[in-house]
């Protein structure tokens, strides 16, 4: 039976609950919206006892479903006000899905503010709670080797921390997963859940999943059956099969910068001059004469493995890939073409527990009111280290995000929807992904419904980019569909084979089934990413979010982003068509506003 | 007529050989199609993704001089 555990910080109790009836379809991001949905009052303020911060695994968490150990953390964000489900690889939902735990709920919120906390639980589900005020102030790094140092001769076993930002309630402070090595590079990074996490005073969570048995199937044939159809056409399609585990995400910086999209200087150009310096074929080769690796799974069962290590010139490790967004946030959008700056910038992020796609629009915002230099890596190595890190005066204004910098600084073009900063695709070339920028429940999110596949990359049909036809309906499949992924606890690059190939689609309900003897099929998947997507914008619409919040900032429709000249044209009546399905879904899921 | 020819990640190696990098200039025929420098180029028969000046661009494309033509193997990401 798989069960709810309930910490509440403010008194330090645990309690156990079966996973309700009404959500045993859920996992992931679905059970991580219902959650918040029925239990944090819009009103609540993100930083207050009366948030909750969930944890869950998604549906096929913690079995040998191919890319299957997905972890979703869900609250009210402090950066955009809205609901927020934030999504990272990682040995932890594996770790929770072992321990039987569907989802992990802290709660309340601690009268003393200079207690920090370390939540272990163990194989057998108890809960320990401890207090490691030293760790105060502590990078995401240190706090790794602390619990290392705690674990005696205990090897498998899952963190997830927060640095000196989350601390800080900074408003783009992210949560730290461990990888497959131990080290906390993977991260819940969007929305600001490291304040969350901070302001109920949780430093740290250790997940024990030692000599723990291998999870059981309603019908182990046909799951296992399942999993090796879709571990074929993962290794079939030439993106998840080639593509991917040679030049990881970053691949993508040169065919970004191709089609003029890819955001330079603060999003005033499409196109970067020093792309080939931080692209993933450069990274490959400077990675691999270094002695890095290269190919690599962020969590056990990724048959994908586009994860890899950055090592320095003596082959010392300094930070996981880094990925395509940072390595575009910290970079390109910031004018800065050298690749060590990126990754210097890259393991400050991680270390001070910062999103690196927020930090790097906030870098290029400040760098665009004149007071440091696009292209400086080491002045804004600076600032993140001694402005950030320590909290300073300007340290809190940047640690709260693009906005809040832009705000402060007097900058005409801050790029952000719902107060949150947009990622590495410029919207006026590339109008599908301006679309789920524009609406998705989460603020600026390219993971919501990338629409790069059809606009740029001709995976699962074509859709000129240039041109608003086409691009709601395009987003409007694509974030249904990214609902689903996120709720079965899968890695949404698997979209890019199941897409094209139809057996691949099949398999996912196959595997569902299977593992909970439940009956899934293609319908109820869709239903799934619908129903996970009308609990967003009923939140969100009782927080207060109107029509108008689903819109990118003016500057995209009026200034015109070389080379291709483009501005953004799709039209508000499109932008609102994506979720018309809402009405219907919530009258069939009997909700029509947030609580029980 | 002459263009800038651009190939990337594992297309590299069908650049005409030369200095490294990933972009070349070339002289054509005038009224040569992207298909046919593909072909001349011995690009492997899978599926890509051909931009011309950042536009995608069919087969039949006819080029002219001063353009820049790009062409990737299948890649995603993000």
């Amino acid at each position: 039976m798989k069960k709810i555990v309930r910490i509440d910080m403010s008194d330090l109790s645990v309690k156990t609950e079966p996973l309700p009836e009404k959500w045993a379809r859920y996992g992931g991001r679905a059970l991580t919206d219902a959650i918040v949905f029925s239990e944090v009052p819009p009103s609540a303020d993100p930083l207050g006892p009366e948030n909750k911060l969930v944890f869950a695994p998604g549906i096929l968490g913690g079995t040998t479903a191919p890319n299957g150990g997905r972890l979703s953390a869900g609250a009210k964000s402090p950066l955009t006000g809205g609901i927020k489900e934030s999504n990272s690889g990682g040995q932890a939902a594996h770790a929770l899905a072992k321990l039987g735990i569907a989802a992990l709920v802290i709660e309340g919120a601690p009268a003393d503010k200079d207690a920090r906390y370390l939540i272990k639980i163990a194989p057998d589900g108890s809960v320990e709670i401890k207090r490691v005020d030293e760790w105060a102030g502590a990078g995401n790094y240190a706090v790794a080797d602390g619990i290392k140092q705690t674990m005696g001769d205990v090897k498998r076993y899952a963190t997830i921390s927060i640095g000196p930002a989350g601390e800080m309630g900074m408003k783009m402070a992210g949560i730290a997963v461990s990888d497959p090595d131990g080290y906390p590079n993977r991260f819940l990074g969007r929305g600001g859940l490291g304040a969350v996490m901070g302001s109920k005073g949780v430093k740290a969570i250790v997940l024990v999943d030692e000599g723990l048995p291998t999870i059981e199937h309603a019908d182990r044939d046909a799951f296992n059956a399942a999993v090796k159809k879709f571990a074929a056409a993962l290794r079939e399609h030439a993106v998840t099969g080639q593509g991917l585990p040679t030049y990881g995400t970053n691949v993508l910086a040169n065919i970004i910068n191709e089609a003029g999209g890819y955001p330079t200087r603060n999003f005033s150009s499409g196109r970067f001059e020093l792309v080939e310096n931080i692209s993933g074929e450069r990274q490959r080769e400077v990675t691999l004469e270094r002695g890095g690796n290269v190919k690599h799974g962020c969590h056990t069962g990724c048959v994908i493995q586009c994860s890899r290590y950055w090592v320095d010139k003596d082959g010392t490790y300094i930070t996981k890939g880094p990925e395509y967004e940072s390595m575009w946030s910290l970079g390109a959008d910031c004018g800065i073409g050298d690749i060590d700056d990126v990754a210097a910038l890259d393991r400050a992020c991680g270390d001070i527990g910062i999103d690196t796609i927020e930090t790097g629009v906030m870098l290029g915002v400040y760098m665009d009111s004149g007071r440091l230099a696009f292209g400086d890596g080491k002045g804004a190595l600076r600032l993140l280290e001694e402005e950030v890190r320590k909290g300073t005066d300007l340290g809190r204004v940047l640690g709260d995000g693009a906005e809040a910098t832009g705000t402060a600084f007097g900058v005409k073009r801050i790029p952000v929807v719902k107060h949150q900063g947009l990622p590495a695709y410029d919207p006026r070339p590339i109008q599908g992904i301006g679309v789920t920028y524009a609406t998705s429940p989460m603020g600026a999110d390219h993971t919501a419904g990338y629409s790069i596949t059809a606009n740029v990359l001709n995976v699962g049909g074509t859709v000129d980019p240039l041109k608003p036809d086409g691009q709601a309906e395009l987003s409007k499949g694509l974030q249904i569909a990214t609902g689903m992924l996120d709720s079965m606890g899968l890695c949404i690059f698997v979209a890019f084979a199941v897409l094209d190939i139809p057996e691949a689609f099949d398999a996912i309900f196959e595997m569902a089934t299977a593992h909970t003897g439940q009956t899934w099929d293609a319908d109820a998947l869709m239903e799934l990413g619908k129903e996970t997507l009308a609990m967003e914008r009923l939140y969100n619409e009782a927080v207060g979010f109107k029509p108008e919040d689903d819109r990118l900032p003016r500057f995209f429709y009026e200034e015109k982003l070389p080379p291709h000249d483009a501005v953004f044209s799709v039209s508000d009546a499109d932008l609102d068509s994506v979720f018309d399905f809402v009405p219907e879904t919530a009258a069939k899921m009997g909700i029509s506003k947030p609580g029980a | 007529m002459r263009i800038e020819l651009a190939l990337f990640a594992s297309l590299r190696r069908f650049l005409p050989t030369g200095e490294a990098g990933h972009e070349r200039t070339i002289d054509l025929p005038d009224g040569t199609t992207v298909g046919q420098v593909i072909a001349t180029l011995g690009l492997p028969d899978e599926p890509r993704v051909v931009f011309v000046n950042g536009r995608h661009a069919p087969d039949d494309f006819v080029l002219h001089d001063g353009d820049r033509l790009a062409v990737f193997p299948p890649v995603a990401g993000g």
